[in-house]
């Protein structure tokens, strides 16, 4: 199966700077593949490219064979993109049912609504239990879980989830990555930011190592989770297997000695 | 006994109408963070407009709503589409100097269109009035009363009920959320900028006929609905209304009790002692910015 979604040579930035220096990185259908990075590494700016919050200054983000580069947010979702970002974005004052409504807000066919309604419910029981609680009310882990059953709304091929297990207990934290698991058995495809990057590669087909602007490293979430430099480096602490060398001489290999290992294909 | 009651009669009818200008305010100040300045002056603009229909063509001020709302909604749009879409975000206090601009540029058209002497809307039914279990209450005051209720319903059903409503109180609670929902944010808060502007129509048409007006007259009106959407934490619908019926009553038992000149005061008096027992005003945080 091809590429659902690919950046090839992604330039953006903020009126500071540029943050991404060339990305390439391409998502297969039905996979969910992990964006893990060093803080301020770009991973979030990654996402708003590909949910057109931000415009690239150079390069293309093709989705399902259509060079989506130059569409709006809104044309974007009506192709099936959906983004839930880093911050809360539950509207806090809105009861969890017309949430989860407005997840629907861009459909016009009302039975298409009704149908997905129902399939929201019976995924995502929350959604029927606190429907009149007002959104705010919800603790973090749920509203998380409230923000992930809204995008079912849509009917999305393609979910961006920029960090979803921040903040949660571990219990909730299984319950999202769960739910992530569920997303791809349903045919949903996944491109995952996470900084808790052991539970995300351990979800992902796919993992990527952003750092500097670009993908330093690409391979599959199991191979990046034995890899002792990305262990050492990524993922903090004991990695499964420890390079002996580097701890040894007691000196963390640098960043960039990894790409001296491994290029991105 | 009997003048305290029949003074909050009319407290309550008045703050009615409050209620009416607060929400336009309430609503403006919600989608933009803009604090409408001008409102007053729109009210005051809808007011000759509405006269002038009477005296040209002899609408009725309550049926000339139908056509001066549609132009003051299309104003707002306009004022939001040319000044204020434009403003980024760490701009917005610019935004406060654009809505005084308006309010001064609606003054000067309306005083080279009209003469500076006060006028009023006198229709043949302007001083009704008739007497409830002894209590007098005037036929317009309670007219206005009303219409003032059925929009503050429409509006409350407009908000709560419909799919452009939701998308409303999505783009206040959360800008970004509702951007990458679809929700385009500049077109809803262009719509409620022109909504908000069309609720100054009535409440023009029912200023007219209750007070005497001239251009000047907006900075009496802006000064009580600033008092008033402050004392119901800025942003807040329902604290607005009940901040209006407040201030309705307040006004009318000083002018009626005490002596009419102290009765603007109570404006102030009443916003003081609320902000310094309750900052955010009546509906504190947990209302702000909800709508
Ligand atoms: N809206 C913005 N305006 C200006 N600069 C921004 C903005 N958002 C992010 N940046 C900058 O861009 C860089 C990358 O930010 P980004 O949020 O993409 O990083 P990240 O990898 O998601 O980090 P984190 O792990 O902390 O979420 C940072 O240096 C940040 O300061
Ligand atoms: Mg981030």
């Amino acid at each position: 199966m091809g590429a659902l979604l690919s950046l090839d040579g992604v330039v953006a930035g903020y009126n500071q700077g540029l943050v991404l220096k060339g990305v390439n990185l391409s998502v297969d259908a039905s996979e969910v593949t992990c964006l893990i990075g060093p803080n301020g590494a770009g991973k979030s700016t990654v996402l708003k490219t590909v949910s057109g919050l931000l415009k690239p200054i150079s390069g293309t983000v093709c989705f399902d064979s259509e060079d989506i580069t130059s569409l709006s947010t809104h044309e974007r979702l009506r192709r099936g993109i959906v983004h839930v970002p880093q911050d809360r974005s539950l509207f806090p004052a809105m009861t969890v049912w017309d949430n989860v409504l407005m997840g629907a807000h861009i459909v016009r066919d009302h039975a298409a609504i009704r149908s997905r309604l129902a399939t929201v419910v019976e995924m995502f029981p929350i959604v029927e239990r606190r429907r009149q609680a007002h959104a705010g009310s919800l603790s973090g882990g749920e509203q998380k879980i409230v923000e992930i059953a809204r995008t079912m709304m849509l009917d999305p091929k393609l979910i961006l989830l920029d960090e979803p297990s921040i903040g949660l207990d571990p219990r909730s934290r299984r319950l999202v990555f769960d739910t992530i698991r569920e997303l791809t058995k349903a045919g949903r495809t996944v491109l995952l930011v996470e900084q808790n990057a052991r539970s995300g590669l351990a979800v992902a087909q796919h993992g990527a190592i952003l750092e500097g602007g670009v993908v330093k490293l690409e391979g599959t979430g199991l191979s990046l989770l034995d890899d002792p430099l990305v262990a050492q480096l990524y993922l903090g602490a004991v990695a499964p297997t420890t390079s002996v060398a580097s701890r040894a001489t007691g000196v963390l290999p640098s960043p960039n000695s990894i790409s001296a290992l491994k290029e991105p294909q | 006994m009997h003048l305290l009651v029949q003074s909050i009669i009319v407290g309550v009818l008045t703050g009615g109408v409050y209620a009416l200008m607060a929400t336009g305010q309430t609503l403006i100040f919600g989608v933009m963070r803009v604090i409408n300045v001008a409102q007053g002056a729109m009210v005051i603009l809808a007011a000759y407009l509405s006269s002038s229909l009477f005296s040209s063509f002899g609408i009725d001020p309550f049926l000339s709503i139908l056509i001066t709302a549609p132009i003051l909604f299309v104003l707002g749009f306009t004022i939001h589409a040319t000044f204020l879409r434009r403003l980024r975000p760490e701009q917005n206090e610019l935004s406060l100097l654009i809505m005084f601009a308006v309010a001064l540029g609606i003054e000067g058209v309306l005083g080279l269109a009209y003469s500076t002497t006060y006028r009023s809307i006198q229709t043949g039914y302007v001083n009704r009035s008739f007497t409830v279990a002894g209590y007098h209450v005037a036929l317009v005051r309670l007219l206005a009363f009303g219409l003032s209720a059925v929009i503050l319903v429409g509006l409350f059903l407009l908000l709560n009920r419909s799919r452009f409503g939701r998308s409303v109180r999505a783009t206040v609670q959360n800008p970004t959320s509702a951007r990458l929902l679809g929700v385009e944010p500049t077109r809803v808060a262009a719509i409620g900028f022109g909504l908000g502007a069309a609720t100054a129509a009535a409440a023009g048409a029912v200023y007219g006929l209750v007070y005497p007006f001239n251009g000047g007259s907006h900075y009496d009106l802006i000064s009580r609905l600033l008092s008033i959407v402050m004392l119901g934490g800025l942003g807040s619908l329902g604290g607005s209304v009940i901040a209006a019926l407040v201030m309705g009553v307040a006004e009318s038992v000083v002018a009626a009790n005490v002596s009419p000149i102290w009765s603007s005061f109570t404006f102030f008096a009443v916003l003081l002692a609320v902000l310094v027992f309750r900052p955010r005003g009546l509906f504190g945080v947990a209302q702000r910015g909800a709508l």
